[in-house]
């Protein structure tokens, strides 16, 4: 035998002692990690046996949406929506960390929820007809009422849409807030000049330059744009009352899973449900009154309405997360609520929800 | 008198002001033209001083900064980033000891001498990444990532020479080494983590495998890959052993992978961290670099697969060609993110930068087969013939003649190619993956920050995409001198 042919030899013993090695090695690994890839769409399995297994929710969103959605610094989400989604997880895994946000564009977001990578889409998406029905989406309870609005420095004085008559507006192309601008002007008979741009990063200095008088977009992103202009000294910014389209926004989960639907809509519903009462973060769990109806809402009254939650939920969701006030005044973007639309209904909003009995 | 005929050209020590003479203001209208260049010149660089050290709102980018590089990695496990760059500078350490030292071996075989790498020479190369590195270290708020950076250097440098030192018999070894040392570097990524795992060792097994197989190929792909790479001696040197050579091999490849993942299976981490969680420059890197090492040997399958006398052969390859290359790469990457989801009805979807790498390799070997093809008709005829009259069979004359003529000579286009790709995958920030150019969207999108300082982040974001293709184009010009691309 030659010298080169025994070195072979011995590669090939040691390569081969080395795969038994691992083969062995790879199943005891195998058996003992965790489960890394958990199936997301399994036959006769509901989605919320499948969260609960995965003790993970999986949270369609945004990070590039001032208010509802923003990657901070350290890698984290923060927003309005970003905080549904910790609801949804506080609801029914009962840890408000527990979920993974999947930053979504608008092009895709019904295909993430309809090929089931992600359990919940909450990515201000409106609530309309065809995406209700052709689209095969389930839109739950509406946690954001968005309108477009117009903005204007608050030194013209304007008010109403009919001060802006000859007014130049300016205006993001090729939205449908172009077409409900003109839509709504033409039928109001208001004469005014569009200054279309392409995206909001352009739009800004003109405005601020005062190439247009008004500038117009949804309620909520002027919003944010008024707190940043203001922020900066650019001067003090007035959004007119009136709104001139409806966008509901709101959770949004797959079609053909109604107990999943309903898990994550109570869950939702339970924070203005505790605004309400008057709970929040702070003293839900000292809670010591004697209602029936908060007893029953905070689950010590061995009350199960059998909707696939915990009893205890409300008390997890507002104690880890907050109730809808104090989520929605932890971003500052947002319109200011009091007096808003998105009031409670008993301050004359839109915020109102079914009784927990 | 035959070769001292031809005397040596004079020697050409001038003083700086005769050479500015006799170059720059040789005629009135050339010293006019010095005059307002030079200004603009100097005007542009005042203005570009001006902004990166006084007027720049760097602040954007140093609070940032991690975001940039790693996104939205969570950062309970970061220290997998650090214990990656230090495996991958170990890899790259001893894969780097290895090239030298074999490239010692060889001359010592031909009894030429060795010409090694000077410093100056590396500087040269690589100076535009030691440029990104310096600014990246620059924004740091923390001591760590210098202390991590110059203590993975200096490893890097010591296992370099370590590895040059070896006895010749582990010279192969050694490969398979800094190949292990690599998969373990993805491997302490993405820990246990089911799929990726199975992704960083096949990534890693392929690259290992190429270079220990042909030698131009593995040359090539040296100038591409994370790591160099040149021509590994041959395994076995006898001729009765050569047809064991391709099982051997894989079988080190194997080996490659099983002592990674043994070495990871002793150091008992059991989280992980799938690629889903990837980001920023990272994601960027890994998804381009990942994409090149698969298109590479696709690409080259097609192209053949073109010239094939077998009907069915030639028709697949060149619909898939002509296909893929028909459709723009954002279509691709829009289907491959809505419809893979429903054609592969697996329990375990794959995740989206799964799905991107898949499409940016599908798209990328079309383009490579085409440049392959014109490298493969540029070998003249008479060589293949010149082949087959010696009783080469055709798998080996494409190995051993074709081959290596055909890769030469398309490397620069090959590496444009490549160079395009990297700077692409910005275009997967359309289906929501946030890579290194998407992060300054993000960015524009927190509170401090809205509206503040575009201009700077744009800068640094091209700043590092310049870096990496600078690099990548240098890299691409020394083979093509080494493999004496353009002459004859």
């Amino acid at each position: 035998m030659q010298k080169s042919d025994r070195r072979l030899l011995a590669i090939f013993g040691l390569v081969l002692a080395l795969s038994l090695i691992a083969a062995s090695c790879g199943n005891d690994d195998d058996g003992a990690e965790p489960e890394a890839t958990v199936e997301l769409t399994q036959e006769g399995v509901s989605r919320l046996q499948l969260v609960q297994e995965r003790d993970e929710l999986i949270c369609g969103s945004r990070g590039d949406s001032p208010g509802y959605g923003v990657v901070q610094e350290d890698g984290s989400y923060k927003g309005f929506d970003i905080d549904f989604c910790a609801v949804v997880a506080a609801a029914v895994l009962g840890d408000s960390t527990k979920f993974t946000v999947v930053p979504l564009t608008s092009a895709e977001r019904f295909t993430a929820l309809q090929s089931g990578e992600i359990d919940v889409l909450i990515r201000n998406t409106t609530w309309t007809a065809t995406r209700d029905g052709a689209e095969g989406a389930n839109f739950l309870f509406t946690t954001f009422f968005d309108g477009q609005a117009l903005m204007v420095p608050a030194s013209t004085g304007f008010t109403k849409l009919e001060d802006l008559a000859e007014a130049s507006i300016c205006v993001v192309a090729g939205t449908t807030t172009e077409l409900n601008l003109t839509a709504v002007f033409s039928a109001r008979e208001i004469p005014f000049n569009p200054v279309v741009f392409d995206d909001t990063s352009t739009l800004r200095p003109a405005y601020e330059e005062g190439q247009c008088e008004a500038w117009t977009s949804d309620a909520s992103q002027l919003a944010g744009w008024k707190f940043t202009i203001e922020q900066e000294d650019g001067g003090e910014q007035h959004i007119m009352a009136e709104v001139i389209s409806k966008e509901p926004l709101g959770p949004v989960v797959a079609d053909g899973d109604t107990e999943w639907a309903q898990v994550v809509n109570w869950a939702v519903m339970s924070t203005v449900q505790a605004w309400e009462f008057d709970l929040n973060s702070g003293n839900i769990e000292s809670y010591d009154g004697e209602d029936p109806n908060i007893l029953n809402f905070l689950g010590r009254a061995d009350f199960n309405p059998g909707l696939g939650l915990p009893d205890d939920f409300a008390v997890q969701v507002v104690s880890q997360v907050g109730n809808y006030e104090e989520i929605y005044n932890r971003h500052p973007e947002l319109v200011p609520l009091d007096g808003s639309v998105n009031d409670l209904w008993t301050n004359g909003g839109l915020m109102y929800v079914p009784p927990y009995r | 008198m035959t070769s001292s005929t031809r005397a040596a050209p004079p020697p050409t020590t001038q003083t700086p002001v005769a050479w500015a003479r006799r170059r720059l203001f040789n005629s009135w209208y050339n010293s006019l033209l010095t005059l307002v260049l030079g200004v603009v010149a100097g005007y542009l660089a005042y203005r570009t001083i001006l902004f990166v050290a006084v007027n720049g709102r760097w602040s954007p980018v140093r609070v940032n900064l991690t975001l940039f590089m790693t996104g939205t990695f969570p950062r309970d496990e970061q220290w997998r980033l650090v214990a990656q760059i230090y495996l991958m500078a170990a890899a790259i350490g001893v894969a780097w000891g290895a090239i030298t030292a074999s490239a010692a071996d060889r001359a010592a075989d031909s009894g030429i001498a060795a010409n090694r790498a000077s410093a100056p020479d590396l500087l040269r190369r690589y100076w535009s990444l030691l440029l990104l590195i310096a600014v990246i270290l620059g924004f740091t708020r923390t001591v760590w990532p210098i202390v991590f950076a110059l203590t993975a250097l200096a490893g890097g440098l010591g296992l370099r020479s370590a590895t040059h030192r070896l006895p010749r018999a582990l010279r192969q070894a050694s490969w398979y080494f800094a190949a292990a040392l690599g998969i373990a570097s993805f491997q302490v990524l993405t820990g246990t983590g089911g799929i990726s795992w199975w992704w960083a060792s096949a990534l890693f097994s392929l690259a290992a495998f190429q270079f220990a197989s042909a030698k131009d190929y593995a040359r090539f792909l040296g100038s591409v890959m994370v790591w160099p790479v040149s021509g590994g001696k041959r395994l076995v040197t006898t001729k009765h052993l050569a047809r064991f050579k391709m099982a051997s091999q894989i079988l080190a490849v194997v080996a490659a992978v099983v002592v990674g993942r043994v070495l990871y299976w002793l150091i008992g981490d059991t989280t992980s961290v799938g690629w889903d969680k990837w980001s920023g420059f990272h994601l960027t890197l890994v998804a381009s670099f990942a994409a090149i090492i698969l298109a590479f040997p696709i690409g080259m399958l097609l192209a053949m697969g073109r010239r094939s006398s077998l009907p069915a052969v030639r028709l697949i390859s060149v619909s898939y060609i002509e296909f893929f290359r028909g459709v723009p790469l954002i279509t691709l990457l829009f289907t491959g993110d809505l419809f893979i989801g429903f054609f592969l009805d697996t329990d375990t979807p794959l995740s989206a930068i799964t799905r991107a790498i898949i499409m940016l390799t599908i798209f990328t070997s079309a383009y490579v087969a085409e440049i392959v093809r014109g490298g493969l008709q540029a070998v003249p005829k008479g060589q293949i013939e010149a082949g087959q009259a010696v009783g080469l069979a055709t798998p080996s004359i494409m190995r051993l003649i074709v081959l290596p003529q055909a890769l030469r000579a398309v490397i620069p286009a090959m590496v444009g190619q490549f160079i395009s790709l990297f700077k692409d995958s910005s275009l997967l920030s359309i289906i929501s993956i946030v890579e290194f150019l998407e992060v300054r969207s993000l960015v524009h999108n927190q509170e401090a920050f809205r509206g503040f300082g575009i201009a700077e982040t744009l800068a640094f974001v091209a700043f590092g995409y310049w870096a990496i293709t600078y690099a990548m184009s240098k890299e691409s010009e020394r083979l093509e001198r080494q493999l004496g691309v353009g002459e004859r």
